[in-house]
């Protein structure tokens, strides 16, 4: 018997007990459901998180940071070196002006920026009310959304704001910001006096950012310049125990050199380095643990669903044994009777795979806006994103394993006796 | 031609051991119509079974064509009936949820015949038991005597060189019955087709060529000539 007629036949036979397989199919479609979102979520996380990472890093970016103590639980050995106590046994090394040097001589190395530690007072311009902020040191490999005006060409005199300061500090719109001054107040961290010694340095505003939910920092953030950021870093530290050492370094790898190469050479030297791959990977993890639980969820269902599949076609094999006997006595061969019943076996997991897939197709493309308005994403990200190829892998998948739940009750056809079958009445 | 040589079927074991057919032995010529008669569990069918190589006796020989099928292996056997038995039940056995050219269609289908070739072989066994008409219904909403039209459609659909019928007209009323009679006997006739009818009815059995008694397993008197006496 040629198999496009055993698959036509095994179809009718489907058809023809509409609800048994319905109901049957239904129980592998919750495991095909599960399994599809949790795909498409791990698809969904993975690029969501590609997204950010890359639109606040530099593929040539590292971020290096002194080697820490792994072991907290014994007592630390005391060290000169710069550090910052937490209490007790609890520190964490700093880099020195020294370490930042030492980096900087590798030859793959373009540049490192030491991250400055800005405790800015406030924020202010004349005939405003004072705001409280945090500035960073700009970065051009930082994606910032500018409303008006931009990063491109910042200076020492530059600051770039976040609307919401725009609005606090009583420019009409971001156009009308750009060019104007704004006073930016740091207390010197050295001085004796209560309040300390302040000084209040002039910036000029550069661009006016809105919020970017693909951006971590960019918030609530204003951003100057590396020369601008030293300058208010050194009026704020200088004096203190703490100035010139750092929590951590951006190294910016030469063009062309691999970032990977250079964390390498870094670490040759004694220092923790992290690509942006490296964070990635870190997030990915994450992403593939949770993935993994939603997984197993699924194939649970579709373990479950097996036996419903094996009781089902024992049920078809007894209902039918007088077909079964028929087709036997016409000279159908005991294997094409097994595939007759394996293929239909496969019908029902490829309905409850597609079943199961469509419906979580419908229920995650509903859901998506949904998702990103209540997790306030950024308009146009999709948290579930449903890949044909798995889709499809998932319903190849499942029809397997159904004929593989077939395995037995075609046995038991196959081997019916057609002389007994046919005295079944 | 088919040899039926000594053939003995034993169901049971030991004490319990019960032999449903005994020592048979008979010859039926190309395209003759053979009678077997007999009362129920006289052994008729058994030997029915034996004939079509649904059933394996342990002793003797059932030769057809030259070939002795019961030393041919269970692969073999399929083919032997897919491509040269036809069968005809009591019950019918038509399947009552498919259209009826589905239910001619299955004897092909098993056999492997191409799909061009088998519209037409259905088309034409629908047209000489005169349900072409009813090729697109279900099997179910058709009367008693149309369904065994369609179970004869369904065994002359690939031209077989013997048809089995069990008790053909057992479940029709004289008038239908006849009417399948006559559809068998005619394509019989035309084609030179062994058939074998298994039945308690003496009306039908006196309309063989052949008939042969069945009597607790043993042949109680026959007028085929026995292939072992045919050789002396």
């Amino acid at each position: 018997m040629k198999l496009i007629d055993i698959t036509r036949r095994a179809g009718r036979s489907i058809r023809q007990a509409k609800a048994r397989t319905l109901l049957t199919s239904l129980a592998i479609g919750v495991g095909a459901f599960t399994i599809t979102l949790a795909l498409a979520a791990g698809a969904g996380g993975r690029q969501y998180a590609q997204d950010i990472v890359s639109a606040n890093t530099n593929t040539q970016e590292l971020q290096v940071s002194q080697k820490q103590a792994i072991d907290t639980s014994k007592p630390q050995e005391y060290s000169t070196d710069p550090t910052v106590s937490y209490g007790g046994r609890f520190t964490v090394k700093q880099l020195s002006q020294h370490d930042i040097d030492r980096i900087a001589k590798l030859a793959d190395v373009a540049s490192v920026t030491p991250s400055y530690n800005l405790d800015v007072q406030y924020i202010t311009r004349d005939g405003q009310k004072k705001y409280q902020a945090s500035v960073q040191t700009f970065n051009a490999s930082i994606q910032l959304n500018y409303l008006a005006g931009n990063g491109d060409s910042l200076d020492e005199s530059h600051i770039i704001i976040p609307d919401s300061y725009r609005q606090a500090l009583g420019f009409s719109s971001a156009k009308q910001a750009i060019g104007q001054t704004v006073h930016v107040v740091v207390a010197q961290g050295a001085s004796q006096t209560n309040p300390p010694a302040t000084k209040t340095f002039d910036f000029v505003i550069a661009g006016v950012t809105d919020k970017n939910a693909l951006a971590i920092s960019s918030g609530n953030s204003l951003y100057v310049s590396e020369a601008a950021a030293k300058t208010l870093y050194t009026y704020n530290q200088e004096g203190t125990r703490s100035f010139g050492n750092y929590m951590s370094a951006i190294v910016i790898a030469k063009n062309g050199v691999d970032a990977t190469k250079v964390k390498g050479e870094i670490q040759a030297l004694g220092y923790e380095a992290q690509t942006a791959q490296d964070l990635l990977s870190t997030v990915f993890q994450f992403i593939n643990v949770l993935q993994g639980i939603l997984l197993g969820f699924g194939v649970l269902a579709v373990l479950t669903s097996v036996f419903g599949i094996i009781n089902t076609q024992y049920i078809s094999v007894l209902e039918r044994t007088q077909q079964i006997g028929l087709m036997k006595a016409l000279g159908m061969r005991r294997r094409d009777v097994g595939r007759l019943f394996k293929l239909e076996a496969a019908w029902i997991g490829f309905l409850g795979g597609a079943i199961g897939a469509g419906l979580a197709i419908i229920a995650g493309t509903l859901a998506n806006p949904w998702i990103t308005q209540t997790l306030s994403l950024s308009k146009g990200t999709n948290l579930l994103i449903f890949q044909p190829l798995s889709v499809a892998i998932i319903i190849v998948g499942l029809m397997l394993v159904s004929v593989g739940a077939g395995i037995l009750p075609a046995r038991k056809a196959a081997k019916l006796d057609p002389i007994e079958a046919l005295r079944t009445e | 031609m088919i040899d039926v040589k000594h053939v003995t079927k034993t169901y049971g074991k030991k004490q319990n051991a019960f032999k449903a057919i005994d020592d048979i032995s008979f010859t039926v010529p190309d395209g003759a119509s053979v009678a077997i008669i007999g009362k129920s569990g006289s052994g008729k069918s058994t030997l029915m079974h034996a004939m079509s190589g649904l059933d394996k006796p342990e002793q003797g020989e059932i030769i057809i064509d030259g070939q002795n099928i019961l030393t041919l292996k269970q692969k073999q056997v399929d083919l032997f009936r897919a491509e040269k038995i036809g069968f005809i039940f009591q019950s019918f056995y038509v399947q009552a949820n498919e259209a009826v050219s589905d239910n001619v269609s299955l004897p092909l289908e098993i056999a492997g015949v191409g799909y061009a070739e088998r519209k037409r072989k259905i088309d034409e066994a629908l047209e000489s038991v005169e349900l072409l008409d009813k090729k697109n219904s279900k099997a179910k909403n058709l009367s008693g005597g149309q369904k065994q039209r369609l179970a004869v459609a369904r065994a002359i659909v690939n031209q077989p060189r013997i048809i089995f019928a069990d008790e053909p007209t057992g479940n029709l009323d004289s008038v239908t019955g006849e009417k399948v009679e006559d559809l068998l006997f005619r394509y019989n006739k035309a084609n030179g087709v062994t058939l074998i009818i298994v039945t308690h009815d003496p009306d039908l059995a006196a309309k063989c060529d052949i008939q042969i008694q069945i009597k607790d397993g043993k042949i109680a008197s026959t007028t085929a000539p026995v292939a072992a006496e045919r050789a002396a």
